[in-house]
């Protein structure tokens, strides 16, 4: 099955031209708003105190390990699971005790969930049936969006007879023909391959961009998050511990769960000395606060990402010897013995490598590095 | 493979075919003798004992009550099966355990000792034996079947799927209707089938709760062989091979004997 996803997945990839599903702008939906969403499964709270807000036409991300509590709060707002608190809105209505037939919101699955018993063709109408679209003008809907998730001439077929991708795609031609206020995206790209994974996520976030409706993307792939969204939010244990557009995401991470769930991160520990500064083993270093800056005195850890650590002679920041340094090939691994423990640097492939035993100063730039108290 | 290996697999699936369809071609073969017991090869061709089988209506009726209560059980076995089928796949609720365990080990019961329990059982309860009785009793043997295939087929459902129609803005019934019923169809059919055969071919069961005055066939058939044994018996054994077929034959029209057994036909 994998093998056959790769080779029959043809040249043709969503098509980029203009059609009617594209939105003027001007009337753009899809406010989703959460407020103080709560679930309790099997006696233990897997969603604690929600609080989201997206702007009409934004990519929004749910990262997170599995058992976050992400699924469950897509699966709310879809209205598949009630919630046991909070409100849930749709440009300022309340769903919250709306059922999911009543809701506009178009579904992706990881396992594509496309009806095997019914036609591609079927599957796509399946949701202008149900709100009695005439069979005309359904015919020509399912045609357009076909094209557009560039699977002319499969709409005869069942759903086994296409790879993977084709039928995520079309899965994904379901969910947009009804034109929902929102589009829910469950993990969708998990069960390709990966080559697969990032061509179709790529194919779409242009489609997205271009049609412009509301997307909730749930993944714990953090570098499909970072790839795709215009905002992240980082959940673990039920609650979201940031929300943040994705730079700011990862180069400053508000806690440490951010900080260590994606990427490499030096965590460091010192004590604030007000505004962006800090003191770590005696240097002053820069960093910025998340939140309001720690008043000066304050125990305070700063997280700060391998890529944006200058290893240097002389100059301000932290000394320390050089460990060990290893090449990577796309990057130079410097490890920095320091008064606050190691410091990986992760040079660009033409700096200077500093030699093992040689002292030197680690420094970073203020605005790449984020400042949390402890 | 060699020519060999191959050549004695094809003989060996020959002989298994004869196995199989010997003691019916005997049967059916028998059924034409012109002699006025059982012989087999028949000596001369004759279809009087055909004519003996409509001259005698206790065979008829038993014919009618032996297909209607097959029809009923099948029709029965179908609906509480997925009712149950759903029940035990979908919700968690005090005695679900209970509930599928008894669902299994209803297969390990011998039919007599069924029929003894079901006899005294019967009598506790002051029932008088009739066609509603017979019918109870086979819904015992043939709902069981019925879960377990429609439990099979709900594990092959996948509820992302009833999620997605839900979102597309199908309501409960919708989604029932068009997804969760089509994925059982095939069990509900095959569980439908295995009930009415179950309760058409019958003997155990039904030797101990039927009357003198209310015999299903395969009892009529039991008791006149004990006095009679003409070729009345393998006319209507004949019978009953024909209408077996006739229901195949239409079923596979429909549905897809093949289908009903599970093997996977939709890759065309």
């Amino acid at each position: 099955m994998k093998t056959r996803t790769t080779r029959q997945e043809g040249e043709r990839s969503m098509s980029t031209s203009t059609t009617e599903m594209a939105a003027d702008p001007s009337a753009r939906r899809g406010r989703l708003r959460l407020d103080g969403v709560r679930k309790v499964l099997g006696g233990k709270e897997v969603v604690s105190a929600v609080d989201l807000e997206t702007e009409p036409g934004e990519f929004l991300t749910l990262l997170g390990p599995s058992g976050c509590g992400k699924t469950t709060t897509l699966n709310m707002v879809a209205g598949h699971l009630s919630a046991d608190g909070g409100v849930i809105e749709v440009d300022g209505t309340d769903v919250t005790g709306t059922p999911p037939h009543r809701r506009s919101m178009g579904m992706v699955f990881q396992s594509y969930a496309l009806f095997p018993h019914m036609t591609i063709a079927d599957n796509v109408a399946f949701g202008l049936r149900m709100r009695k679209v005439p069979a005309a003008a359904r015919r020509r809907q399912v045609e357009e969006v076909l094209e557009m998730a560039g699977l002319e001439g499969m709409a005869g077929r069942h759903p086994r007879q296409l790879s993977g991708g084709q039928q995520q795609r079309a899965a994904l031609a379901r969910a947009l023909v009804i034109q929902p206020d929102l589009l829910l995206l469950d993990e969708p790209f998990s069960n390709l391959d990966a080559q697969l994974r990032v061509r179709l996520r790529e194919e779409v976030v242009a489609l997205q961009r271009r049609i412009g409706t509301t997307t909730i993307l749930v993944t714990h792939d953090q570098e499909e998050a970072l790839a795709v969204s215009d905002r992240i939010a980082v959940m673990a244990d039920g609650v979201i511990h940031q929300l943040d557009r994705p730079r700011e995401i990862y180069l400053r991470p508000a806690t440490d769960f951010v900080a260590q769930f994606i990427g490499e991160v030096n965590a460091l520990d010192g004590t604030a000395t007000g505004g962006d500064t800090c003191e770590v083993a005696g240097a002053r270093v820069g960093a910025t606060p998340v939140g309001d800056p720690p008043a000066p005195g304050a125990c305070v850890r700063v997280y700060v990402r391998p890529e944006v650590v200058r290893v240097q002679t002389g100059g301000d920041g932290l000394t320390g010897t050089v460990r060990e340094t290893r090449f990577l090939g796309s990057r130079i691994r410097c490890v920095v013995a320091t008064g606050a423990g190691d410091v990986t640097a992760a040079l660009p492939f033409d700096a200077r490598v500093p030699a093992e035993g040689e002292e030197v100063t680690c420094a970073w730039r203020p605005s790449d590095a984020s400042l949390a108290t402890r | 493979m060699t020519r060999l290996t191959r050549a004695l697999g094809t003989v060996f699936a020959v002989l298994v075919g004869l196995f199989l369809i010997a003691p019916v071609a005997v049967t059916v073969a028998s059924s034409l003798t012109t002699t006025s017991y059982v012989t087999f090869p028949p000596q001369g061709i004759t279809l009087r004992w055909y004519a003996e089988v409509f001259g005698k209506p206790e065979f008829l009726s038993s014919f009618v009550l032996s297909a209607g209560v097959a029809l009923a059980a099948a029709a029965i076995s179908a609906v509480v099966g997925l009712a149950g089928g759903l029940a035990i796949h979908r919700y968690r609720f005090p005695g679900r355990g209970a509930l599928e365990a008894v669902l299994s080990s209803a297969f390990a019961v011998p039919t007599i000792v069924l029929g003894i329990g079901l006899l005294q059982w019967f009598a506790q309860m002051g029932l008088a034996s009739s066609p509603l009785t017979l019918l109870l009793a086979h819904l015992v043997l043939t709902v069981p079947y019925a879960v377990r295939l429609v439990l099979a087929g709900l594990a092959g459902l996948d509820r992302s799927a009833e999620k997605a129609a839900a979102g597309l803005g199908a309501p409960p019934f919708l989604v029932f209707w068009h997804v969760t019923l089509p994925a059982v169809r095939g069990a509900l059919v095959g569980g439908a089938f295995f009930a009415f055969i179950t309760s058409f071919d019958d003997l155990t069961v039904a030797l101990f709760v039927v009357t003198t005055d209310l015999q299903t066939l395969p009892v009529r058939i039991f008791n006149y062989m004990q006095y009679d044994y003409d070729p009345t018996v393998t006319a209507i054994g004949t019978l009953m091979v024909l209408f077996a077929v006739v229901a195949v034959v239409v079923i596979e029209r429909f549905v897809g004997v093949a289908r009903l057994f599970g093997a996977d036909t939709d890759h065309k």
